[in-house]
């Protein structure tokens, strides 16, 4: 029997419609529609955690994502991977698991969570760039009814925040509803697989601070970086009198 | 010279609940980017109430739309100055005051400008820096961070976005020189440089959560995947330095954690 979140499949559906209207809701405010950042993942993990009853957990995933992500930027035709989609996904997944079992979002579930669906950060890219070929279409058409004397041709444009709101929207849900299986792993690692994972949650943190430097473009980033995390430890020891 | 048929007419203005309209579709500017036209779409659908007010003859609204669905690019907050201009200009173009081709020179000439200024505002570096004061402060404030981050970014964001379209549409060209005056990228240096010690405050917590407690041996790992990690990402890419650590981690953790 696969652990439910509380409420049983009928809840789990319900969490999977609201994953699905909201993750499909931040696919469009990325870029489509408004930019306040609402779909950045340090604020889409704990909207969309609190949405399915775990805001702090959805602030569990949302940092080190936002972390990782800092320095990517939709300059001009390039695209960056998409941190939106990512963090809706993996909130989906891992917030519904963690109401299913007692340890709630915990860093062994986030990375089980992370290391399953980081690709679709990769994934979103290449959905972004598959509508805006669909909106060629668009462009087309447009252009072919103001042609015609149709003052209304622009119109088909908000035609174009269709595709990325449906995507988010599925794999939103599919999170929701593949989230018992991944509670069931959880559920049955023992202490070594547990502590690997707890290991893990710390490279990636790692990881995720080596980012945010790398997101600073300005050549004196390094060096400021290094002195405020000498300066931040040393006062953390100092205050804990171990220095 | 003034047509002697713009003279007999009242002077075409738009009102400014379309003016109104105008902004709050300019918030869409991006819906249906394209490669060719990037930004068209959504500029001609943006302009669309304000060319509705200034031609009431639908062939001439639609020759009016024609013009802007010709490609247009730049940063999507910063075009609002442009379109507030193109309003302006479509008045005079309505008016018989300016040709046709003036909104379109006024669009061509300002989008490359306007789009550096604000990639390196408001991409990198107003948005990194409110991201990462949320994220050092998520420690003391839990999920209040968030609203650190929407608030300071986003009311930079807005009143800069707001004042962009108003002084477009008040001064049209003259705009450069409003947002010159304006010194945005003066404040760029500095919100890099808090954005950096920030960034390092939080590789700090990095370390010290692992190595809590009595773990200094992991605290140094950790330390050493942070600048392993800063010096590969340029070749790696993020993904491939996060499954790499991923099994570093998960290695290190079974042996050692």
């Amino acid at each position: 029997m696969l652990p439910l979140v509380p409420g049983g499949a009928p809840h789990l559906f319900f969490l999977a419609a609201v994953a699905a209207l909201l993750g499909g809701l931040s696919a469009i405010e990325r870029k489509g529609a408004l930019q306040l950042m609402l779909s950045r993942p340090l604020v889409l993990g704990p909207l969309l955690g609190w949405a399915l009853g775990d805001a702090q957990g959805g602030l569990v995933l949302g940092i080190p994502l936002e972390l990782l992500f800092l320095g990517g930027v939709n300059l001009g035709g390039s695209l960056p991977d998409n941190e939106s989609l990512l963090a809706a996904g993996l909130t989906s997944l891992v917030v519904p698991a963690g109401l299913a079992i007692p340890f709630g979002v915990d860093a062994p579930l986030a990375v089980l969570g992370l290391a399953l669906v980081f690709p679709l950060a990769l994934f979103g890219r290449r959905l972004e760039r598959a509508s805006e070929q669909r909106n060629l279409m668009l462009m087309d058409e447009a252009l072919a009814r103001a042609a015609a004397g149709d003052p209304g041709a622009a119109g088909v444009n908000l035609r174009g925040l269709l595709l990325p709101f449906g995507a988010s929207a599925g794999i939103c849900a599919l999170g929701v509803l593949l989230s018992p299986l991944l509670a069931a792993v959880r559920l049955r690692l023992g202490p070594m697989p547990l502590s690997a994972l707890e290991g893990g949650w710390h490279a990636i943190w790692a990881v995720a601070a080596a980012c945010a430097v790398r997101a600073v473009r300005d050549p004196r980033a390094p060096a400021l970086a290094a002195l405020s995390a000498v300066a931040v430890l040393a006062v953390t020891l100092a205050l804990r009198g171990l220095w | 010279m003034i047509p002697a048929a713009a003279m007999e007419q009242p002077a075409r203005r738009v009102s400014a609940g379309t003016l109104v309209q105008v902004f709050l579709r300019s918030l869409f500017l991006q819906a249906a980017w394209n490669p060719r036209g990037m930004q068209n779409l959504g500029f001609a659908h943006a302009m669309a109430p304000a060319l509705a007010d200034l031609y009431p003859d639908s062939a001439a609204r639609a020759r009016a739309t024609a013009r802007h669905l010709e490609f247009f690019n730049c940063h999507p907050y910063f075009a609002a100055a442009i379109l507030g201009g193109a309003v302006r200009l479509e008045e005079r173009v309505a008016n018989g005051e300016a040709p046709p081709e003036s909104v379109s020179s006024f669009k061509r000439a300002l989008g490359p400008p306007f789009a550096a200024l604000g990639d390196g505002f408001f991409w990198l570096a107003l948005r990194p820096a409110a991201a990462l004061a949320a994220a050092a402060t998520a420690p003391l404030l839990g999920l209040w961070c968030i609203v650190v981050f929407l608030a300071l970014y986003n009311s930079v964001h807005i009143t800069v976005r707001v004042w962009l379209f108003a002084a477009g549409y008040a001064r049209a060209e003259g705009v450069v020189e409003a947002v010159a005056r304006a010194h945005l990228s003066r404040g760029t240096p500095m919100l890099k440089a808090c954005a950096a010690a920030m960034a390092g405050a939080l590789a700090a917590r990095g370390i010290l959560a692992a190595g809590l407690v009595e773990r200094p041996f992991h605290a140094v790992l950790v330390a050493l995947v942070v600048v392993a990690a800063w010096a590969s990402l340029p070749r790696l890419g993020a993904t491939r330095a996060v499954y790499t650590a991923l099994l570093l981690g998960l290695a290190l953790g079974a042996r050692f954690f």
